[in-house]
């Protein structure tokens, strides 16, 4: 029983790892930025969404401002600070290093305005628990699975059958190409940043309601995520989900037979020989 | 206005601005600076903002009273952010720059970073708050004012054994000083008094997701849970009560916030005996526009007295203000009232002090049983 509660717990925590997997491998992809600052968006959402409860706005509001705001703060990210330094001939290591300034300024900028306290949402309801075949899961799980799942569904439904999927396709597989033939890719990299951190938000908001937040652990979900998206194969969505789920089950079922602090470690050896093996990922797309 | 005037004006001006100057620096520099390196932001910024609170307390009543022998007492406080890498260059700043005698420290593991600092500078260092075994012996400088782990964590297992008749047990403990001690010093006293540890499993600082953990831990079936963490409490209990019929939790002084939850009542806890009186709780409580004085509050009051009697106590005696000769005065006074509690260093730079074993129930907790210091 020990062994199906922590693979469907994986499950779960996989999906809210995927959804920011998903977001951070469409932004790489198509903008080629490392936007490690995705990390601070997450934690953004999260924040919006649990001061809109405090204040009174039922759930699903506070949902939909807190993805709203980190919408607009992506595309102001991408606007003044990766376009400008684009436009400057910046080196992809100059655009990290601004990422993670960007990245402590929402972390601390988000500390200071709300506090650096652990802050859990209002919802009574969020605790509350469903028991079937000796496994139980609280609402927010559920909410974090189907949300999971919906979105990432949403987002290839639209990479594959929208007219904003396509272009966004076809900028990511030549930039160059995509100028050229007025596709206007600055624009696509504006749509991509706003699509990407209103997912991430989401992420925020409902591990926020599952867990609790504080201003600094959206890093380690960045991380889990990126390792996910390297090993699921750059640009692949379907890639990016899978092992995201896969490596949260293997984290969480890794402790029925080491203890906790091994669990971690081997997870990320178990990657490390895998991608040593395979350094495309599992579904390559470029 | 003549040519001859306005020179004159001019120099009049200028001499009175510096005269100005030269009387606000002669008055700051007769003021009295101690330093507190708290966690100010971050995952322990909670408690480090308690602790700060209780601080500034004493300071401003000390100059409320007209300070220290007519001298005004200010805090220069430094962030540690609860990392030990920037306790270190923060207590240095405090030490080099503004020459404190005296610094307030928190968390184990900064204070045992700065500890080599504090016995090559010779400035006295006071922990409140941390408790991790370690900060015995860290350095000649280092008081402790609460006991530390092996002391409170004694108390309370004597108390499941030999009371409660418990006789397995699992610990969840956070990875770092305080957790590790907690969790070595729970497992050598259960086990010396015939009980069995079934599992330990450790979380990080900071963790916001325990449920693999706790489900591991309720897999082993134990009589209890024992507990060492110093954030994240709410979640904590929070996510046990997800978990169906997860043992009965124990733990020391850290585990406080865990009380009065639903998820929660019914579990057990030693608490370093402290306490304040209602006056003066509620001058506290009317300044700082809270409900009660926390632990931590508490704690930081009182210590930051202690260090402030010691100050006096060298200034009484026509001595210089440095950290040697504020440790000799704590030396020397040896025992330290508060309202409700004696703070005591006539054996070690560590206090003894009586110790607490509380029940929670859903609003507050119940004192069943007070372990006197030894």
């Amino acid at each position: 029983m020990l062994f199906l509660q922590l693979l469907i717990d994986g499950l779960v925590s996989g999906c809210a790892v995927g959804l920011v997997a998903i977001s951070f491998s469409l932004i790489y992809a198509t903008t080629r930025v490392f936007h490690v600052a995705h990390a601070g968006l997450y934690t953004l959402g999260g924040y919006i969404a649990w001061y809109a409860s405090t204040q009174g706005l039922p759930f699903v509001l506070a949902c939909v401002l807190g993805v709203l705001v980190t919408t607009a703060a992506g595309a102001l990210i991408q606007r003044q600070l990766y376009e400008t330094l684009e436009r400057r001939a910046a080196t992809p290591l100059v655009m990290l290093i601004a990422s993670l300034g960007a990245l402590a300024m929402l972390q601390n900028g988000i500390a200071i305005l709300f506090t650096p306290n652990i802050l859990q949402f209002p919802n009574p309801w969020r605790t509350q628990i469903v028991s079937l075949a000796g496994v139980s899961l609280s609402y927010a799980q559920i909410l974090v699975a189907v949300a999971g799942v919906l979105v990432f569904c949403g987002l290839l439904c639209v990479s594959r059958y929208t007219q904003l999927g396509l272009r966004i396709r076809a900028v990511a597989s030549n930039p160059f190409l995509a100028e050229i033939t007025r596709m206007r890719p600055r624009a696509v990299y504006v749509h991509v940043m706003m699509i990407g951190s209103g997912i991430v938000a989401l992420a925020g908001i409902l591990v926020g309601l599952d867990q609790a937040m504080q201003p600094y652990t959206g890093i380690l979900m960045l991380l889990t995520a990126t390792i996910a998206v390297i090993a699921g194969g750059i640009g692949s969505l379907t890639g990016a989900f899978t092992v995201s789920i896969a490596l949260s089950v293997l984290q969480n079922i890794a402790l029925v037979v080491m203890p906790g602090r091994w669990s971690i470690a081997a997870t990320f050896g178990l990657f490390i020989l895998f991608i040593l093996v395979k350094p495309e990922g599992l579904f390559r797309k470029r | 206005m003549s040519k001859f005037a306005r020179p004159t004006l001019h120099g009049v001006a200028s001499s009175l601005a510096a005269l100005a100057l030269a009387v606000s620096t002669a008055a700051h520099a007769q003021d009295i600076a101690i330093g507190a390196l708290l966690p100010l932001t971050g995952p322990a910024a909670p408690v480090g903002l308690e602790e700060q609170q209780g601080v500034q307390f004493a300071v401003d009543r000390a100059n409320a009273a007209g300070g220290i022998r007519q001298r005004k007492v200010t805090v220069l406080y430094e962030d540690s952010q609860g990392k030990p890498d920037v306790g270190v260059l923060s207590f240095n700043k405090l030490v080099d720059l503004n020459n404190v005698p005296v610094v307030m420290t928190a968390f184990s593991s900064i204070s045992l970073a700065i500890a080599p600092l504090a016995t090559r500078k010779k400035v006295l260092v006071i922990n409140a708050a941390a408790q991790s075994n370690k900060l015995a012996n860290a350095s000649p400088y280092l008081f402790n004012t609460i006991p530390l782990v092996e002391n409170e964590t004694g108390a309370i297992t004597n108390y499941l054994v030999k009371t409660l008749n418990k006789k397995t047990a699992a610990i969840v403990y956070e990875n770092a000083a305080a957790g590790i001690d907690g969790k070595d010093d729970f497992k050598k006293s259960f086990e010396a008094l015939g009980g069995k540890i079934l599992a330990e499993e450790p979380v990080e600082f900071g963790q916001t997701n325990y449920r693999p953990t706790l489900l591991k831990v309720a897999s082993v079936k134990p009589d209890l849970v024992f507990v060492v963490i110093t954030q994240g409490h709410p979640t904590y209990v929070e996510q046990t009560a997800q978990i169906p019929n997860f043992p009965v939790g124990a733990g020391t002084t850290f585990v406080s916030p865990l009380c009065c939850y639903a998820g929660s009542a019914g579990w057990y806890q030693s608490s370093i005996k402290s306490g304040i009186s209602p006056e003066l709780e509620k001058e506290f409580n009317d300044k700082f526009k809270t409900k009660n004085m926390g632990f931590y509050a508490r704690e930081y009051f009182n210590s930051t007295n202690i260090a402030l009697k010691a100050i006096e106590h060298v200034l009484a005696k026509g001595g210089t203000l440095s950290g040697e000769a504020v440790r000799s005065a704590v030396l020397e006074i040896k025992e330290f009232g508060s309202s409700v509690t004696t703070i005591s260093f006539a054996k070690s730079n560590t206090a003894v002090r009586g110790v607490e074993i509380q029940q929670y129930g859903t609003d507050s907790r119940k004192v069943l049983a007070v372990e006197e210091g030894k």
